[in-house]
């Protein structure tokens, strides 16, 4: 870098504390007035040790850890869970329960499309927009509340099926409440189509193309806007979702706007689902048996599901115990970073947050472990029987001391 | 005699005491607007519908630890917030709003040919101040938040003292008072006997009401104008590293001109003090100011933020424009009658 260059270039960080990050993350951007120039994202501050945390608890108690590695995909992890779990021990789990987990999954999908939709207004100053939103995400919140107990750790799934039924006199009420959603998405279509100062901040801004973007791997919605048409629950079919119909939401924009109208669109697709699956509902048990204490087979076995920030992919081994022998979680927002990356470089320091929120990030889901020797600017990994040596010798040498 | 009334007058009524309560006022009305636009309650716990809530703000930043960074250039960043409160303030003294040895006069306590001048010249001085506030506090948003506030003037401050011009003409005078007092009298005159051009007066005075409501929007950081602070993207800007008894000068600073901007914009164009006898000149002001202030909040809370080069270019392709045609039509309307 020349030095006239480096005399103008600042580097503002943002994060791991800022108002525009819900959860700790840092990103290092090198500007020049206010265009930045370049990005270095810096990921882990929250890790939590999940996935090795499952290994030492039985089937039945990681069903309700896997739900707490985020709070707004709560659902989808459990659901992708109990797959696993079930499909390791030849479980098949009746139509009813496929269809109440397909209702509440697309349920969870509404209420964290909505709190984006809050969320990505806030980030460009429409804190009107942001309170009228959640407003009314409360009706999808209080709706799953009176189906699961809870307005946002569901724990709907059970090994097996699901914990609670839906009572055929409660649907025309439910019915209802999805007419309101619909009522209300149409009112922001509108508004996000329209009103100009938004189309100002949006239009335009934290463009990825679709080349890049299917070079870079993005997943979720955050793909679909740069017009590329992936979405797990139609390309590999799980639970209800070969039976029901629906469309897959695509936008060419690449942009912000593009995210919103995306996101937008799959709204109307999930109340839609929602409307289907309350009146297809099969009759019958809601969830096979399944004890507690009972070990599970040998095998393995990898599923995915269309989490609402993109392809949640989840990998299980079993080795014949009550517990996993080994769990691999890889969340949406982990695959969405590079792509992120190029939407973020040549944009304005103002348009940052939006930017930033428009993957919908979930940190806490994307924290990993990774070696970083800085000084020899090495990157490596451990497999557990390296990683078990590097303890034993890490405690030998009195490191702990 | 003259001497105490002119103390008085400077510091409980109409003066510095009133006019603090008063901002405190507004900043109330205004957050329950924006409140109740924004389909929340606003405040309610401190008082009768929380009214006393932006005073037990005040006295909660009072009490809380001042932090000067270690970076930072002491004397500048330490008198920065003094001025942000002190200048508008000093504004508002020349501003006809009650006279206190006449129940119905609103002469203010100084009024001088030319103090309209003073006055854009303090509230221009208001943003160096806060400019220099972000910049001394050697933070990097602060410093961002700085000369965003910097390039937003260029946008809004050629449009702000044009617009003021307009009305300055048509009264042939540069003092407030004698233009309030024009305002008046033009509308005795036209009750009396209306006519075309009295009518066309009105047209165009209300037009640049209009714009500069939009100029005050920026001059106050509101929304679509807040990019000087914000939250979102650069943690409150200018402002970041302003804590305690430093933050409490500013948002009582910041409340001072929300009243000097909306005393301005009733003054110039709505009439200011007057208004029909027999209700005093105050009840006029409070009424005629507070409309203002809701109507600020209301923008304020439709919009998204503007980028800070799409404000610029906003307000050059729009506001200039329409403040030059506000000017002309002046001239010709005062050719004309």
């Amino acid at each position: 870098m020349d030095v006239e260059a480096s005399d103008r270039e600042f580097t503002i960080p943002v994060g791991p504390q800022h108002p525009a990050l819900k959860e700790p993350a840092s990103f290092l951007f090198k500007v020049d007035g206010e265009v930045v120039v370049d990005v270095e994202p810096r990921l882990g501050y929250n890790h939590r040790g999940i996935e090795k945390a499952m290994e030492a608890r039985t089937y039945i108690q990681d069903l309700y850890l896997v739900e707490r590695i985020c709070g707004i995909c709560s659902n989808a992890h459990q659901t992708l869970y109990a797959m696993n779990v079930e499909e390791v021990a030849g479980i098949t789990i009746p139509p009813r329960a496929k269809y109440l987990r397909t209702f509440v999954h697309e349920l969870e999908r509404i209420h964290s499309h909505l709190l984006w939709v809050g969320v990505a207004a806030h980030e460009i100053g429409f804190d009107t927009l942001f309170y009228y939103v959640w407003r009314d995400r409360e009706v999808v919140l209080d709706l799953l509340e009176e189906i699961s107990g809870n307005r946002v750790n569901y724990a709907f799934n059970a090994i097996g099926g699901v914990r609670r039924d839906v009572p055929s006199e409660k649907i025309p009420k439910f019915q209802k409440a999805l007419d309101v959603l619909a009522e209300r998405t149409k009112y922001y279509h509108g508004i996000a189509a329209s009103e100009s100062t938004i189309l100002e901040r949006a239009s335009g801004v934290g463009y990825c193309s679709k080349a890049d973007m299917l070079r870079l791997c993005g997943v979720g919605p955050h793909a679909r806007a740069s017009g590329v048409a992936k979405d797990t629950r139609h390309d590999h079919p799980y639970l209800a979702y070969d039976e029901v119909p629906f469309n897959v939401i695509t936008n060419d924009g690449g942009d912000v706007l593009a995210n919103v109208l995306v996101r937008i669109g799959e709204l109307y697709e999930s109340v839609g689902i929602c409307k289907y699956v309350l009146d297809h509902l099969p009759d019958g048990p809601i969830r096979e048996k399944y004890s507690p204490l009972a070990k599970i087979p040998e095998g393995e076995a990898t599923n995915m599901v269309e989490a609402q920030r993109g392809e949640d992919i989840h990998y299980i081994l079993s080795k014949g115990d009550n517990k996993p022998y080994r769990y691999k979680i890889r969340a949406p927002t982990m695959a969405n970073i590079p792509s992120l990356m190029v939407k973020l470089k040549g944009g304005y320091i103002a348009d940052i947050p939006i930017v930033l929120a428009g993957i919908d990030p979930c940190f806490s889901c994307t924290d990993r472990m990774v070696f970083v020797d800085e000084s020899k600017d090495k990157v490596w990994d451990m497999n557990d029987e390296e990683l078990r040596r590097y303890g034993i010798r890490w405690y030998q040498n009195g490191n702990n001391k | 005699m003259a001497t105490i009334s002119d103390v008085v007058s400077l510091v409980v009524f109409p003066g510095a005491l009133f006019i603090i309560v008063y901002a405190l006022w507004c900043n109330w009305v205004s957050r329950k607007t924006v409140a109740r636009l924004q389909n929340r309650r606003g405040p309610l716990h401190t008082g009768p519908h929380g009214i006393l809530q932006p005073f037990a703000d005040i006295v909660k930043l009072l009490a809380k630890e001042d932090i000067t960074p270690a970076a930072a250039d002491r004397p500048v960043f330490n008198l920065a917030p003094v001025l942000i409160f002190a200048l508008p303030l000093a504004a508002i003294f020349l501003i006809p709003i009650q006279s206190i040895t006449s129940l119905f006069s609103y002469a203010p306590i100084a009024n001088f040919e030319g103090d309209l001048i003073v006055v854009l010249f303090l509230l221009s001085l208001v943003v160096l101040s806060v400019f220099l506030a972000g910049w001394s506090s050697c933070n990097l948003f602060g410093a961002v938040g700085a000369t965003r506030v910097a390039l937003a003037t260029l946008a809004y401050e050629i449009p702000l003292v044009l617009l003021a011009i307009g009305p300055a003409i048509l009264a042939g005078s540069l003092s407030i008072y004698n233009i309030v007092n024009w305002e008046a009298r033009s509308i005795t005159d036209f009750l009396a006997a209306p006519s075309v051009w009295g009518i066309a007066v009105a047209v165009v005075m209300l037009i640049g009401a209009a714009v500069y409501t939009l100029c005050l929007l920026a001059e106050l950081e509101l929304r679509p104008f807040d990019m000087a602070e914000a939250e979102t993207e650069i943690v409150h800007g200018w402002q970041v590293e302003y804590s305690g008894k430093k933050l409490a000068l500013l948002t009582l600073g910041r409340d001072v001109k929300i009243v000097l901007a909306s005393a301005l914009l009733t003054s110039l164009f709505l009439g200011g003090a007057a208004g029909p006898w027999p209700v005093p000149p105050i009840v006029w002001f409070v009424l005629k100011t507070t409309i203002c202030v809701m109507v600020l909040s209301n923008l304020s809370a439709a919009f998204a933020r503007f980028r800070i080069d799409q404000m610029v270019r906003w307000a050059w392709q729009y506001l200039a424009p329409l403040a030059v045609l506000q000017v002309m039509a002046m001239v010709a309307l005062s050719g004309v009658i």
